[in-house]
């Protein structure tokens, strides 16, 4: 195994998508492939008996927690399951091989950042791991059809920090193309890609003009209205302990309302990554210097219950006698 | 983790970032008290960051004091003691006027 991160903790990938969609089919083939190098994979199933485990042996470990899907009954379950893989790994010498990263392979019924917010709540985990991405597996054949009606598919598709969209093989360009659209409106900063049978194959571009169908409001979600992303541009020259104020605050006050925030910020310590999940955020990472201006600070909010021109409002005013 | 009193109770909270070495972190604590100040004032409440103690002490101009750890916690304690958050979109920050 490689030798530790820098901060001495392990790396945390969370694999979520809906019920069928191919997230094990995906792993399957990523840790046939090694393009996670070894890892300790971690599956929680809704249902009594499990099934998963069976099709994962390239893993360097399991853990299967089955009969309780762990955003919710099972938390404390997976909570006891990381903390124990915590424990055997302090017991061996930083200077040794270790184990450095895990998966944890949700159930189709989780809701990924509510199991981001109990690993980041939980005194013990948060000092030896960091979450390193929400992938989420998009199923083109039924994606469309179940974000028509599913209020947890699109609280998936609003935690994902990549989406891979599966079964890409079975469905028609056209239709391709709309839940495209749709995933792009949902969550415009995630990165798209496909896979067949966890093959990556080639994904052409989706074109700016492509629609994406109207997404009926569902009576389950909040009544405040439809979540709508908004772009933020920060002054270069922010001082970055005046931003976080106003953002902590923000969080603080609207956090519920704030699905989601993404984006990196030039401080002077360098390009930072920042991006968090209704109140939870991510500890930022340090990017490495790109060439370019690209799309530095610019930060995406995914909201609703403000007007998007408040937003660069609200900072200025918030901080007007401080700054 | 101090055994004696829990400081601190994780790793560099986010809103820390960017800080590496001892004498950036004492800074930015000291520039982040002064800003912080700044904000609450106009809502009886006062932040201050000796550098010694670990937290932000938190208090009302009427004397009542508190230590927070970070400033999620801080802003939950200012609507403890308000019995509102203190919200940036407030219309009062928003209102051309």
């Amino acid at each position: 195994m490689t030798t530790d991160f820098a901060d001495g903790r392990m790396r945390l990938t969370v694999l979520g998508g809906y019920l069928g969609s191919g997230k094990t089919t995906w792993l399957r083939h990523q840790l046939h492939v090694g393009s996670f190098g070894p890892v300790h994979v971690v599956i929680n199933e809704a249902a009594e008996t499990a099934v998963d485990d069976a099709l994962l042996g390239a893993a360097s470990g399991l853990t299967l927690l089955a009969g309780g899907c762990c955003c919710c009954t099972g938390k404390a379950d997976l909570i006891r399951a990381l903390r124990d893989l915590c424990d055997q790994r302090s017991r061996i010498s930083s200077d040794a091989p270790r184990l450095q990263r895990i998966v944890l392979e949700t159930s189709g019924l989780a809701d990924p950042g509510a199991i981001v917010a109990a690993i980041q709540g939980d005194p013990v985990l948060v000092n030896h791991i960091v979450i390193d991405e929400t992938v989420v597996v998009v199923d083109a054949l039924h994606g469309l059809a179940q974000l028509q009606t599913e209020p947890l598919g699109r609280r998936q598709i609003g935690a994902a920090d990549r989406l891979i969209l599966s079964k890409c093989d079975a469905v028609a360009p056209a239709t391709l193309t709309l839940l495209r659209a749709t995933l792009r409106n949902l969550n415009p900063t995630a990165p798209q890609s496909a896979a067949v049978l966890g093959e990556a194959i080639a994904l052409p571009d989706l074109p700016a003009e492509a629609e994406a169908p109207a997404l009926a409001p569902l009576t389950d979600e909040d009544t405040r209205g439809a979540i709508f992303p908004t772009r933020l541009i920060i002054d270069p020259d922010i001082d970055w302990s005046a931003f976080v104020l106003w953002l902590s605050a923000l969080l603080h006050a609207r956090g519920n309302d704030l699905v989601r925030i993404k984006g990196v910020l030039r401080t002077p310590a360098g390009r930072l990554l920042l991006q968090t999940v209704r109140k939870v955020v991510q500890s930022p990472e340090i990017l490495p210097n790109r060439s370019g201006p690209g799309e530095d600070n610019t930060i995406v909010f995914l909201g609703r219950g403000f007007r998007p021109e408040h937003l660069q409002k609200s900072l200025r005013r918030f901080l007007g006698k401080a700054i | 983790m101090c055994n004696a009193c829990g400081n601190p109770s994780a790793p560099g909270h986010w809103t820390e970032a960017g800080a590496d070495t001892p004498g950036d972190r004492l800074r930015a604590r000291f520039h982040r008290a002064d800003l912080l100040d700044k904000v609450l004032r106009p809502y009886g409440l006062t932040a201050h960051d000796g550098g010694m103690v670990p937290g932000i002490q938190m208090g009302t101009l009427s004397g009542n004091q508190t230590i927070v750890p970070d400033l999620a916690s801080l802003w939950a304690e200012a609507e403890r003691m308000l019995g509102h958050p203190i919200d940036p979109l407030d219309p009062a920050f928003l209102n051309d006027d």
